[in-house]
């Protein structure tokens, strides 16, 4: 399975019936493809929606009805649009059950790096909505690929780029691992399939223990 | 001027107001959508340059706002991002436009609307511990104020207003109520709140008293000059047309 596919289907599988959910560019987004069976969820766009639905047919699509992304969709039963005042002061003051964001670091005090690289001396690209998320909702759940491509780990003893939230993430889901954050240590406690926990302990920096309960990914 | 006289006008009368350099201009519409598209066509045909441009973020890449970059014509933007269109990063990224810091988008429409609505600024525990430390923002003039309420730091974030703001409605009448249609409210309605000369540009004009008053988002008062923009049909071409181009719709068969 491709590994962004991989950690899509396992984020999908943190979502419970009835959550108010905001789910970040990329690998985020794609979790709402695998919607565990029997689970509804309302998803939240933070330029002003509670109820986004599915992209619209090209006839159908018009200029009004857009998400964060700028992208056409349509309105689930129940929707509500609001301004954007409303819409970030939802985010900011706890009214999202779960949010699904990309990283770029994570680290054992769950601490989230997703904002911004330094380019030219300069951070890039900026902030948007993320850190009102990592900020207001209950529970923050990061998915990045466990390592970059020469190997550095990205689940970090201490994040290294500027921070979008501190000690607010709950879970990290990578194309190796699933880890909760404990009190100053991760946890593991799921492993993708086909890879060892000698693997995970060789490309990750932070300090972590291995749970009990430890085994497989779930992803159905 | 009474705020409920005829401010329908043409670009050209309603746009006279911004200064030919060095302007400062608050816009709405949110990565691209509800974007004031005729205003924004305008200022790249006079050439409106070292524009300072309040916006929640750059825009959507290759279209509308995009634009502003890509022919130079914005030398600051106050925001909460600049990486959402090529055209901005690039112009970024070779020093040719400023961001002296990036706010939170809920800080920013928070700013925005104590500017609107006469605060002295807004209180916003957003970012504290982060977005203060010393060195982040280099070009900052002075560090930012944190102040503690009731046991939780906030940062005092003072308001935005500018001079100019446009923004982007579905419908409005004569004496200048506007009405707000789907997503494409987004900032708009605070936007026009936040500006001394507020020109609204819109899809469609209709009589006073058309618009149901519970429906109106912006009160006449706020807006200053009424602007027709494209029609609602030639804004859904012009989106669709693009979105099929980058991949976002799928062709109909």
């Amino acid at each position: 399975m491709d590994a962004r596919v991989l950690i899509a289907k396992r984020a999908a599988m943190e979502l419970e019936n009835g959550q108010l959910v905001n789910l970040g560019f990329g690998m985020p987004t794609q979790a709402s493809n695998y919607l565990p069976d029997g689970v509804k969820v309302m998803f939240h766009a933070e330029n002003g929606v509670f109820g986004v639905g599915p992209k619209p047919t090209a006839s159908a699509a018009t200029a009004d009805m857009t998400n964060a992304g700028s992208e056409p969709v349509t309105l689930a039963p129940g929707a509500a649009i609001m301004d954007l005042a409303t819409s970030l002061g939802a985010m900011r003051s706890g009214l999202l059950d779960v949010t699904i964001l990309g990283a770029l670091e994570v680290d054992q005090l769950g601490n989230i790096a997703n904002w911004a690289v330094n380019r030219n001396g300069k951070w890039w690209p900026g902030i948007g909505g993320a850190m009102d998320l990592c900020y207001g909702t209950k529970k923050v759940i990061a998915c990045l690929m466990h390592a970059d491509k020469s190997g550095e780990s990205k689940i970090m003893k201490k994040c290294t780029l500027p921070l979008t939230g501190k000690n607010c993430v709950s879970t990290i889901i990578t194309d190796k691992a699933v880890f909760t954050v404990g009190d100053g240590v991760l946890i593991l406690k799921e492993h993708a399939p086909g890879v060892t926990l000698e693997e995970i302990k060789r490309l990750t920096d932070a300090e972590f223990v291995v749970a009990d309960t430890f085994g497989e990914m779930k992803l159905d | 001027m009474s705020k409920f006289e005829n401010k329908l006008k043409t670009l050209d009368e309603a746009l006279a107001v911004i200064p030919k350099t060095d302007s400062v201009i608050m816009m709405g519409g949110f990565v691209g959508a509800g974007e004031p598209t005729c205003c924004i066509d305008w200022l790249i045909q006079n050439q409106i340059s070292g524009i300072t441009l309040i916006t929640n973020e750059p825009g959507l890449g290759g279209f509308g706002r995009a634009m502003l970059y890509k022919n130079g014509l914005v030398k600051e933007i106050i925001s909460s991002h600049v990486g959402t269109t090529q055209e901005s990063t690039d112009e970024y990224l070779k020093g040719n436009l400023k961001v002296e810091q990036f706010y939170p988008m809920g800080t920013w429409i928070e700013k925005v609307r104590a500017g609107a609505m006469g605060l002295g600024g807004a209180l916003i525990p957003v970012g504290v511990g982060i977005l203060d430390e010393p060195g982040l923002f280099a070009d900052l003039k002075e560090p930012k104020v944190v102040i503690e309420v009731n046991g939780i730091k906030c940062f005092v974030e003072p308001p935005l207003r500018a001079p100019v703001g446009l923004v982007k409605a579905w419908r409005a009448d004569e004496m200048g109520n506007l009405e707000y249609r789907l997503t494409s409210m987004n900032c708009n309605a605070m936007v026009a709140m936040a500006c001394d000369y507020t020109i609204a540009e819109v899809e469609e004009i209709v009589p006073v008293g058309t618009i149901p008053p519970e429906r109106v988002g912006t009160p006449a008062p706020f807006v200053q000059a009424v602007v027709k923009g494209l029609s609602l049909a030639e804004h859904d071409d012009r989106y669709r047309q693009h979105w099929l181009k980058i991949g976002k719709l799928a062709p109909e068969k």
